[in-house]
């Protein structure tokens, strides 16, 4: 069949399993290697040990820190990591935008004012399965979005152009009262700027089995909608011709986007970069299909997330560089380079 | 069966109808082509038929009342050409074509072998089959032209709209892609309706026309009927003349008005 | 008609006057108060400051230069201290800040001498405009700047005896406090929490010295850091074990022992098997001021306690 031959937009099952394997490759490897210097050998006997029932080599210490620390923050930075690529992708597609990133519609300033009302208000945390900060930066995050969809609404449009400028008008609004809280307490400053930096290291296994009911679902979502997300690149008018509702599409794929987003920065602070340069990258590499861009960003994702946070956790170890620059300076000139190497690609 | 009915069509936005009073019958297999000034309404008038505006009055598909189907009824029913095409970056032309076999497709449904050859015959049939995997942005202007009515053939509609299919084509492409979907109508039985602004090549094409000027309909019937230097002067306020070739066919000649020294 | 003409020009007059007089110094009371002045002062990494007359009217932006300020005797020259210094108690607190300092509030406390910890803003230049002298005393990097501090204040408020006691009276205790402290003979090792994301102080910060008296080992020290305040990796922190655990964010981000205890893995760490978490104000723990006795006696108290369990 000729057209078989040209059609790029389906996922080919070798590239899946290549990713899935680049994958497991790099958590094994992340975990492996950390701060507390286990020896890659015997944490690979220990993963053994785990898997086929036998004696481990690990002393209670060592173990724990496997286990209860290294794990765990392996995970949580594969499924950030995996949010955010597949958000910030879902996020292009809806805007036909390439500078799209899933912080645009308030997601990033609605969780900064979360983060800090509740650093300057909320009581102590001993109590509470989920600690205030986290709690209140998902509720932000999702309140900034829902807050733009609104204006953007009353408007009377769902139209991507109203949509941005109710993001920007609605960022500025919620930074401008996070920053008159700031001032109320001078004290939280500090606080609120390193989680604004990003960081994954106060990980247990508590923050993945929190962030995981919300990840899956919206990433699953996600990835039902690639198809439509294809459709909508052709514009509202044609898109609407093909029988595909616009404004139906761009709710359900924003809503699912920004509640992956929003789990992912109340356990991580604001990482960024990482919604933009990964699906950019893998369009270079893989095609602009999104049924080929979104599952490829999720694994990409996880893969760029899981080797930052190996960097920002054992480079100067026992010290530690927050996530937010180490994303920074590793995915902007990686993103430079095959930007060049595929010159002839873009217009 | 007529392949589409307009009884007293209205388009734009409830209140604020830029057309109005609308009728025309336009027979399975026939090519309506709506003339008009600038500002008339043509593409209004378009995009109501097409759905993805709101409308007064009957139209109806096939006997079927549009606004009574579904939008993926509609969309199998009715492929709509917009003037300014939306061509993603980087998306083959085969990909891009397989996107007219979404309204056949289910949710998680991926194309089948059907779809697949389906699409091959369109390019064939379209002489794309060569630029198949070619990125829509390297396509010259006529080129593109063919591979969105592709697409659109790809949905396999009883009905295609095409507004200014020849836009930014030189007098050889236009003839060409007009030729095209005159043999294509022809071979399938498609209902066309289409904009022009060149009213030679619409007197040429078109079974009827049908003159819009100000939003309503001030000319209708075949192509003799409503080419003539008076209704030209009076919608277009141009001088013109209406010749006839040796082979018969109509040309409309701009004259121009000698100048005063 | 013709008085109102003069009244404008007699008000523009009176105003000029009094703008005058404003700016000059109030007249030094009693001679024996105005010893030691004029003095110049050495302010650290700036220009030295020459004050003519005893200040009077002092506004303190920092919060241990206002701890200092009271406890030499200038509490009768201090009218006003910023929104952060809430020691002592009867300190003239007001809603100045000392992170964004705005000279025209500072300026409308009419003072003679500003104390701030960092020249934000262009302070020093802004209120130099005003005739107003800031003196800029800096985080302290060590004990001996904090020493240096407080003398630097009493010579500059005519309080120099004073705060030479004051210097003396730490030195002394705090030397009397690491001698008859018990020491282990393996020193114990300490982590010094500053926010619950594990930032911490290295042994080179005047916090890490005050710990260094009692011949406690820094776990942070072997993170690189050029600030002095590090922040630490979890696994590195579980891996090196602390026998003694500070926490300086128990009122900035509600951190007690239990709270510890939770942490993933935090456990196992035997400062927290042991019981050996300390909970201390972030106030004491942080300024350089007199308060340093009292930061001292907490660790000196969480030393005497885990010596007996740490060998």
């Amino acid at each position: 069949m000729a057209t078989d031959r040209h059609v790029r937009n389906r996922l080919t099952p070798w590239r899946l399993v290549l990713g899935v394997l680049a994958l497991v490759v790099v958590l094994v490897a992340a975990v492996c290697v950390g701060a507390a210097d286990l020896g890659w050998t015997t944490v690979l006997a220990e993963l053994w040990a785990q898997l086929s029932g036998t004696t481990s080599p690990l002393d209670q210490r060592g173990a724990d820190i496997l286990w209860q620390l290294r794990v765990p923050r392996v995970l949580l930075a594969c499924l950030v990591g995996a949010a955010l690529a597949s958000a910030g992708a879902a996020y292009q597609g809806v805007f036909r935008n390439p500078l799209a990133d899933p912080y645009l519609l308030g997601a990033a300033a609605g969780a900064g004012l979360g983060a800090t009302l509740a650093v300057v208000f909320a009581p102590g945390t001993r109590d509470w399965i989920i600690g205030p900060i986290p709690l209140a930066a998902f509720a932000g995050a999702l309140l900034g979005v829902g807050l733009t969809w609104v204006l953007g609404r009353s408007a009377r449009g769902t139209g991507t152009a109203i949509l941005l400028l109710a993001g920007v008008a609605v960022a500025a609004f919620l930074t401008s009262v996070q920053t008159f809280v700031q001032q109320l307490d001078t004290d939280s400053i500090k606080q609120v700027y390193t989680w604004m930096l990003g960081g994954l290291n106060t990980t247990g296994w508590q923050d993945v089995l929190i962030t995981l009911p919300y990840i899956v679902p919206a990433v699953i979502v996600l990835c039902l909608c690639t198809r439509l997300l294809d459709v909508l690149a052709l514009g509202d008018d044609e898109a609407g011709s093909l029988g595909v509702h616009p404004g139906r599409v761009r709710l359900v794929v924003l809503g699912a986007a920004s509640l992956a987003t929003a789990a992912a920065v109340s356990v991580s602070g604001l990482i960024g970069f990482v919604g933009i340069v990964v699906p950019h990258v893998v369009r270079l590499l893989a095609g602009v299909s999104y049924r080929v861009v979104l599952p490829l960003s999720l694994i990409g994702g996880g893969i760029f997330l899981v080797i930052a946070d190996e960097i920002a956790r054992t480079v100067i170890a026992p010290a530690e560089l927050p996530l937010g620059v180490v994303t920074a300076f590793t995915g902007a000139p990686f993103f430079v380079l095959v930007l060049r190497r595929n010159r002839g690609k873009l217009s | 069966m007529t392949g589409l009915v307009l009884r007293g069509v209205g388009a734009g936005y409830p209140g604020a109808f830029s057309v109005r009073g609308v009728d025309a019958d336009v027979p399975v297999g026939g090519w309506l082509i709506i003339i008009g000034p600038n500002g008339a309404g043509k593409s209004t008038l378009l995009k109501a038929l097409a759905g993805l505006l709101p409308h007064g009055g009957e139209i109806r598909v096939k006997g079927r009342l549009l606004r009574d189907l579904s939008a993926r009824e509609r969309a199998r029913k009715i492929g709509y050409a917009p003037q300014v095409p939306q061509l993603p970056e980087g998306l083959s032309v085969a990909d891009y074509v397989l996107l007219g076999r979404t309204p056949h497709l289910g949710l998680l449904a991926k194309e089948s072998r059907r779809d697949m050859r389906l699409v091959t015959d369109v390019l064939h049939r379209l002489d794309l089959g060569a630029l198949a995997a070619r990125p829509l942005h390297t396509l010259s202007g006529g080129e593109r032209q063919r591979a969105l009515l592709a697409r659109v053939l790809a949905q396999q509609p009883g009905v295609l709209l095409l507004d200014e299919p020849t836009t930014g084509l030189d007098i050889g492409h236009a003839q060409e892609l007009l030729d095209l979907v005159d043999r294509l109508r022809r071979e399938d039985a498609t209902t066309v309706v289409a904009t022009l602004h060149d009213l030679t090549f619409a007197a040429q094409y078109a079974d009827r026309l049908l003159l819009l000027n100000g939003g309503t309909v001030v000319a209708s019937g075949t192509p003799s009927q409503v080419v003539n230097p008076d209704t030209m002067r009076e919608h277009y306020a141009a001088q013109v003349e209406v010749l006839t070739t040796g082979g018969g066919e109509i040309v409309v000649a701009p004259t121009r008005t000698p100048r005063e020294t | 008609m013709s008085r109102a003409r003069l009244a404008l020009p007699a008000l523009l007059l009176s105003l000029f006057v009094l703008v005058g007089c404003a700016g000059r110094e109030p007249s030094p009371a009693a001679p024996s108060e105005s010893a030691g002045f004029p003095v110049r002062v050495d302010a650290p990494g700036g220009q030295p400051l020459t004050l003519d007359h005893r200040p009077a009217r002092i506004v303190s932006l920092s919060p241990a230069g206002t701890e200092t300020l009271f406890a030499i005797g200038a509490d009768q020259q201090v009218v006003a201290v910023d929104d952060q210094s809430d020691y002592p108690p009867r300190a003239p607190h007001t809603s100045l800040s000392g992170l964004t300092p705005n000279v025209e509030a500072i300026a409308a406390y009419k003072p003679d001498l500003v104390v701030a910890s960092a020249d934000t803003g262009n302070l020093v230049a802004a209120l130099g405009k005003l005739q107003v002298k800031t003196l800029v005393l800096p985080s302290a990097q060590t004990l001996d700047d904090a020493y240096a501090q407080m003398t630097t204040l009493g010579k500059a408020t005519g309080q120099a005896s004073a705060a030479d006691r004051l210097v003396a009276k730490l030195k002394h205790d705090l030397g009397a406090l690491a001698a008859t402290t018990p020491r282990p003979p393996t020193p114990l090792t300490y982590y010094h929490e500053l926010s619950q994301d594990y930032y911490s102080a290295n042994s080179k910060t005047f916090v890490g010295q005050v710990y260094g008296l009692f011949g406690l080992v820094n776990v942070a020290d072997s993170a690189p850091s050029s600030s002095g305040y590090p922040q630490l990796s979890a696994e590195a922190l579980v891996k090196s074990d602390p026998k003694l655990i500070f926490l300086a964010d128990t009122r900035c981000c509600k951190q007690d022992a239990a709270a510890v205890a939770a942490r993933p893995g935090w456990s196992a760490i035997s400062a927290v098997k042991t019981g050996n978490v300390v909970a201390l104000d972030d106030d004491v723990a942080s300024r350089w001021g007199p308060r340093l006795l009292d930061f001292a006696k907490a660790v000196a108290a969480a030393v005497t306690k885990a010596a007996p369990s740490g060998h």
